[in-house]
């Protein structure tokens, strides 16, 4: 009974064996395991040198997507401060402090490869398209916990706060529309060509293309999404750096493969929980057997029913 | 066997010395009192809250944002109060794999706090999911996204809740069942041998889930990254919301049952409760050195002395836990209990404070939001913490919860016949001579 320290390691110890295999097979499994890119990945390619910010994209999204406009701000113009329930594309500007420098900025989902909101969704409502790559939501799986307002880097998932059956909005690059052969709202109306949609393949070598003709107009002559938090398929050109448009710097891997790693490899198959349960019952098992046998001796003692 | 020699009486050779050896029903103090009613007045007020909260949406009730899309029913009622209600899975696991025996006095209180505080925690955590009907989901494993901290959490604590949880608080039900009446006797024996050949799996299962949960909880805001505080990310924030919801519920479990002690003027043993400080304080320094240590390692040390409200909430916590684990310690010298509760008290809030901050108090998501909740958002948070308390004064009134001393079940058999002989209900004192052997109890009559 002393022994109860020695006893509980060597038990993990033994059950540990299988334990030892699978972890290390299982970081080898982790490496091999790179983001892959989908088959007919598409996006959105956004100039934001070209944008002049006429925000016709702005009503064409709300058209595309049936949602009515959001006039909240004077009761009359369709003028959101930022993404909401009902805006699922907004144009911003950003001016630096000494007016040096502005640009319009165009935010929507990324539509990252390997997406933090459904890395973080319990049930999988947020799911990427394993085809066309869009993140979407499925309204059937959603139980409203807004992580996926928490977890997004980019803070694109939003809540519908108002109302008994609330709704997750984001860009879901018009799927439907897609279907129907169309091209997603905010790029059929772009007047100067500032967005455009295509395989994301095509944009990467077009905003390349871009970047080679003139040199010195973008910032750092890189293309923000190319790798940035693991690649993702709504990319970005900008004068300004990435930051002042609410792009942050998150390297090249993805906020879940850097941040869950070891939550990964620990649940990996299950194998650890398993493992540790049965070293548990075996330990637990033998307390039992000298606590009852305690409880009984005292029930002798005091001619009281034992309690366990 | 003659019951003067049972007794344990406060006039004894020994009766400086206490032992908790008996789980024994609160008796002489009625349920329903003032305080009572009060309780039952705002759980009653949370509800119709609730109930206007299904209607209108989280918005109109709430100060939720986008920015801050959770607020103090996930933060504070789920992630601290749980935190708060770990006893059955940290005083267990001294008390079961540890082999810390006399810690069992304080089983029945660990496990009741914690089914109550997962309890209330899993009610609000339903009541602050936007869509709940779609929690059906829940019973199809293939559709849960293994990887995800939050599935983890919402699946791995109300099956921790549900069954292993719900199954260790059977027995102070089936003992009050085989007072009850001795008809229900063989019955209540045959169910009580099938519950002690699965205990193993139980209790091993009611460990593992608690592990895992809780540090889920914790690896909830990895995925935040940059918008929790240098000071809370760290990779080890699964360890350390682990870390701190044992220590928080040493001082939970233990502190309520002082604070009851006091209040249904029970004795206190002292070899338990001295133990338990012990080990809390050991708990809380280890938590404290994993914490700094972390701090450093990642650099982020200098962020603590910036004048800012980040640094002042990690100093009051960090001030909080280390006067509570010295004020434990120092409690253990003369055995003094005001010191000990007192110790509790800190060190729990400095742990409530440290599983609060990196969802509310350090989360930065942009400069220009804040959350505050709304007076609508603290009533049913209270609510519902209200509900636990009015659940557990209940309780402790009707089953044998609260450790005692021996004498204590005498009195309690005795108080019932003579005093209040006309109550049947209570249970324990229908048949028989109050829990001893029927044919002995007339003999020595």
């Amino acid at each position: 009974m002393a022994i109860t320290r020695r006893e509980l390691l060597t038990t993990i110890g033994k059950a540990g064996v299988p334990a030892a295999v699978a972890m290390t097979v299982i970081p080898q499994a982790l490496q091999a395991e790179s983001i892959p890119v989908p088959s007919a990945a598409v996006g959105l390619l956004y100039d934001a040198s070209i944008c002049i910010g006429c925000k016709a994209c702005v009503a064409a999204c709300a058209e595309a997507n049936n949602t009515p406009p959001d006039t909240r701000g004077d009761k009359l113009h369709q003028a959101p401060s930022d993404l909401n329930d009902v805006t699922r594309n907004i144009i911003k500007l950003y001016k630096s402090e000494d007016g040096s420098a502005f640009s319009y900025v165009k935010r929507q989902c990324m539509h990252c490869l390997d997406p933090a909101c459904a890395a973080g969704c319990p049930f999988q409502a947020l799911y990427k398209d394993p085809e066309s790559g869009i993140v979407r939501w499925d309204e059937e799986k959603c139980i409203g916990c807004r992580y996926c307002t928490i977890t997004c880097p980019y803070h694109i998932p939003r809540f519908q706060w108002q109302g008994y059956n609330p709704r997750v909005t984001k860009c879901e690059l018009c799927h439907d529309r897609l279907e129907k052969g169309l091209r997603p709202g905010c790029t059929s109306v772009c007047p100067t060509g500032a967005v455009i949609f295509g395989p994301r393949t095509v944009l990467l070598s077009e905003a390349k293309r871009r970047i080679n003709n003139s040199p010195g107009r973008y910032y750092q002559s890189r293309i923000y999404g190319e790798t940035d938090n693991g690649g993702t398929q709504s990319l970005y050109l900008s004068r300004v750096p990435f930051e002042k448009l609410g792009l942050p710097e998150l390297g090249p891997e993805s906020v879940p493969a850097r941040t869950l790693r070891w939550q990964r490899r620990l649940y990996q198959y299950f194998a650890l929980p398993a493992v540790l349960y049965v070293g548990l019952v075996q330990v637990i098992r033998k307390s039992l057997k000298g606590h009852e046998q305690e409880a009984h001796e005292r029930e002798k003692q005091t001619g009281l029913r034992a309690q366990l | 066997m003659s019951t003067a020699s049972l007794r344990n009486a406060p006039d004894d050779v020994n009766a400086d010395k206490v032992r908790w050896e008996r789980a024994v029903p609160v008796y002489g103090f009625p349920v329903v009192n003032r305080f009572f009613i009060v309780l039952c007045g705002m759980t009653l007020l949370a509800f119709v809250l609730t109930a206007y909260r299904e209607l209108a949406g989280l918005g109109p009730v709430s100060g939720m944002n986008d920015a801050y899309g959770w607020g103090i029913w996930k933060t504070f009622n789920v992630m601290v109060l749980t935190g708060l209600g770990s006893g059955a899975f940290a005083v267990g696991i001294a008390a079961w794999v540890f082999r810390r025996k006399r810690l069992h006095a304080l089983m029945r209180m660990a496990l009741l706090t914690s089914f109550l505080a997962y309890a209330c925690g899993l009610l609000l955590l339903g009541i602050d999911a936007g869509r709940p009907w779609n929690f059906y989901w829940i019973v199809f494993p293939w559709k849960w996204n293994m990887h995800s901290p939050l599935a983890e959490v919402a699946i791995c604590m109300s099956i921790y809740a549900m069954i292993p949880l719900a199954l260790e608080n059977i027995p102070p039900v089936l003992e009050r069942l085989w007072y009850f009446d001795s008809r229900l006797r063989p019955g209540v024996e045959r169910v009580e041998r099938r519950l002690h050949s699965f205990f193993p799996w139980i209790i091993a299962a009611a460990y593992l889930l608690p592990g895992m949960h809780q540090s889920s909880l914790g690896a909830l805001m990895l995925l935040a990254g940059e918008r929790v505080h240098p000071l809370w990310q760290s990779p080890w924030l699964p360890l350390l919301y682990l870390g701190a919801s044992t220590f928080m519920s040493f001082g939970c479990v233990a502190g309520t049952t002082m604070l009851c002690c006091l209040v249904w003027k029970r004795a206190m043993d002292m070899e338990v409760l001295d133990e338990a400080a012990r080990i809390t304080a050991w708990l809380i320094f280890g938590w404290l050195a994993l914490r700094l240590l972390d701090i450093v390692f990642r650099g982020a040390l200098g962020t603590a002395f910036h004048a800012d409200r980040f640094a002042g909430v990690f100093w009051l916590e960090i001030l909080l836990t280390s006067i509570g684990a010295w004020l434990l310690r120092r409690s253990l010298q003369n055995h003094e209990t005001n010191l000990m509760f007192l110790g509790y008290v800190l060190s729990s809030v400095g742990g409530m404070i440290y599983r609060f901050s990196p969802t509310t108090l350090a989360f930065r998501p942009n400069p220009e939001s804040l959350y505050f909740p709304t007076t609508i958002e603290v009533l049913v948070a209270l609510g519902f913490v209200c509900m636990g308390i009015a659940g557990f004064l209940l309780i402790v009134k009707r089953f044998g919860i609260l450790p005692a001393p021996l004498y204590e079940w005498h009195d309690m058999a005795s108080y019932f016949r003579f005093r209040r002989p006309y109550i049947r209900w209570t249970g324990y004192f229908k048949h028989g001579y109050y829990g001893e052997d029927e044919a002995e109890a007339t003999d020595s009559d």
